[in-house]
């Protein structure tokens, strides 16, 4: 059914018209609702803007990090936005709190990747909201697929792709278990579970093989390690990728910025205060110190 | 019908007779304030009764499971398309009672040959500031009421009413706690559960001269076959989402039951 309404006049006949296909047709599909409701989730590009024989190389001038530690999942990300060479805002936020139990850590066209995040977030409610039980973890991880797959053609003409990592906390793990997980996406939607660690961004090459050494042959593995050694393990890492991507910022003494880091446990998902970085932090750069 | 105006208002009257009988029955619902926010309370037998529509509102109703679960659907959908459109701040309840529900409320009642909704419903919405917070009752005929402090939904206007009663001479420090709000509500629920068994004319005396003993003794009877069920909007909640269904642990560890 098409519907001619406007949701923002409210004398409008679409409440009537949800009434009656909630009845119908009720799976608690946000994205279908949306589509009741007119509100365009895809951008519609002519076919003159499109470039399918451009080289497709996503845009993602960024660093973020998800560590698997001891009481769950630790996502850092970087806060330089840039556009070109040019460093246009310092203080962006990548990590992004879906809802009690998960981060979405974002690199990529910010435009798309802060769109997906609202949908996932509302999508994720209103599953909650009108089925009376949370979406399964299965589900989640499902819906950011659909929602990267379909937002395909923006990324091939090299404007909007989007890689997210995606780190829950399984609350259905046992409780000696730790129910962190962390999943990597491609920019078709294919998702993987990485066990220990994830990162993506242009800042990402220069520390993956760092974090492959450390899950290997660091003195503390990182499942192990408590939320202060995994903190003071992810301050490091970003300070590497800043030295050598030049999109990428690590802390910034001038003005006092630092990485965002959330971490997600059976609690919730929770978000380290600037003063437990600044500590931290310190203790990361033994040399100032 | 319509061209004859009397019978068109017996068709009503007829109507709303018939709708209250259905609803008489009905498991009643407390909904309170306490100092870090709103309880909604009732006793339900397997079906719930008090959802989340959106981050601070909750809804509970009494009637018809069927048009319960259509109407909750209905404002939870809109809430959750207008907070996704604007912004979660911008859905608030006196727009959802005003331009969506009662006016689908009435339109049902007054359509005398299409179905009626059997229900009567109450909303709660947690402010940004205690003073903030609000109670909505919408009942089957459209009409809105709110309230801040506390509000009752009943089969009938005259269990309310006792309710109402019960609550105001029972009143306690406006800064209750959860526990106290929940023994509160349990209790009112108890007066009105006890009125709705009785004969329509007695109930008009809007009074039960129930004591304490007598009010659990009516919840340990409906609690063999039911169950007592309370939502909360809380402001220590992280995050937007604010509701919480109390566990039946902790309902029971606070009325020490």
């Amino acid at each position: 059914m098409n519907l001619k309404g406007n949701f923002l006049n409210p004398s409008d006949a679409v409440y009537e018209d949800i009434a009656r296909q909630t009845v119908e047709n009720h799976k608690g599909d946000f994205l279908n609702l949306l589509k009741q409701a007119n509100y365009p989730l895809k951008m519609e590009l002519s076919s003159e803007t499109a470039q399918p024989n451009a080289d497709i190389e996503i845009a993602h001038s960024t660093t973020v990090v998800a560590v698997l530690y001891r009481d769950g999942v630790m996502v850092a990300g970087d806060r330089r936005a840039t556009a070109g060479t040019s460093v246009i805002y310092d203080r962006a936020e990548k990590v992004l709190q879906i809802d009690r139990h998960s981060l979405l850590a974002i690199s990529g066209s910010p435009a798309i990747a802060y769109e997906i995040a609202r949908v996932l977030e509302h999508s994720f409610q209103y599953f909650r909201r009108s089925q009376l039980q949370e979406l399964s973890l299965e589900g989640k991880l499902r819906m950011l697929s659909r929602l990267i797959r379909d937002n395909l053609s923006m990324a091939l003409q090299g404007i909007g792709g989007v890689i997210p990592i995606f780190s829950l906390y399984d609350l259905n793990a046992n409780e000696d278990d730790n129910g962190g997980k962390i999943f990597f996406y491609d920019a078709l939607g294919a998702h993987f579970e990485n066990v220990d660690f994830a990162t993506t961004g242009s800042g990402s090459v220069w520390i993956r093989g760092v974090l492959r050494y450390l899950s290997r042959f660091g003195d503390t593995p990182l499942p192990e390690m408590d939320q202060q050694q995994a903190a003071i393990t992810i301050l490091r890492l970003l300070d590497i990728a800043s030295e050598y991507d030049a999109a990428t910022s690590g802390y910034n003494a001038k003005v006092n910025i630092f990485p965002n880091v959330k971490v997600v446990t059976r609690t919730g998902v929770d978000t380290i205060s600037d003063d437990d970085l600044a500590t931290w932090y310190a203790q990361a750069q033994p040399e100032q110190a | 019908m319509r061209d004859e105006p009397y019978r068109w208002i017996e068709a009503i009257q007829d109507r709303r007779d018939y709708i209250e009988d259905q609803l008489r029955p009905g498991s009643p619902v407390v909904g309170i304030t306490y100092n870090e926010g709103m309880l909604l309370l009732t006793i339900g037998k397997g079906q719930r009764k008090i959802f989340e529509v959106h981050d601070r509102i909750a809804l509970s109703a009494i009637g018809h499971p069927a048009d319960i679960e259509r109407l909750r659907m209905l404002v939870t959908d809109t809430a959750s398309v207008q907070g996704f459109q604007n912004a979660t701040e911008d859905v608030n309840l006196h727009r959802l009672t005003n331009y969506v529900l009662a006016h689908t409320f009435k339109q049902a009642f007054e359509s005398i040959v299409g179905e009626a909704y059997i229900i009567k419903m109450l909303l709660a919405e947690l402010g940004t500031t205690p003073e903030k917070n609000l109670f909505t009752g919408i009942n089957f005929d459209g009409i809105v009421r709110t309230d801040t402090n506390f509000a009752v939904i009943g089969g009938t206007e005259a269990i309310e009413t006792g309710m109402q009663n019960y609550l105001t001479t029972a009143q306690t420090d406006a800064d209750r706690d959860l526990t106290e709000a929940l023994r509160l509500s349990l209790e009112t629920w108890a007066v009105g559960k006890e009125l709705s068994t009785r004969e329509p004319e007695e109930t008009e005396l809007e009074e039960t001269q129930m004591d304490t003993v007598q009010m659990y003794e009516v919840v340990n009877v409906a609690r063999e076959d039911g169950e007592i069920e309370a939502g909360i909007l809380e402001t220590t909640q992280h995050g937007a989402s604010k509701f919480r269904i109390l566990t039946s642990q902790e309902v029971e560890a606070a009325l020490n039951l």
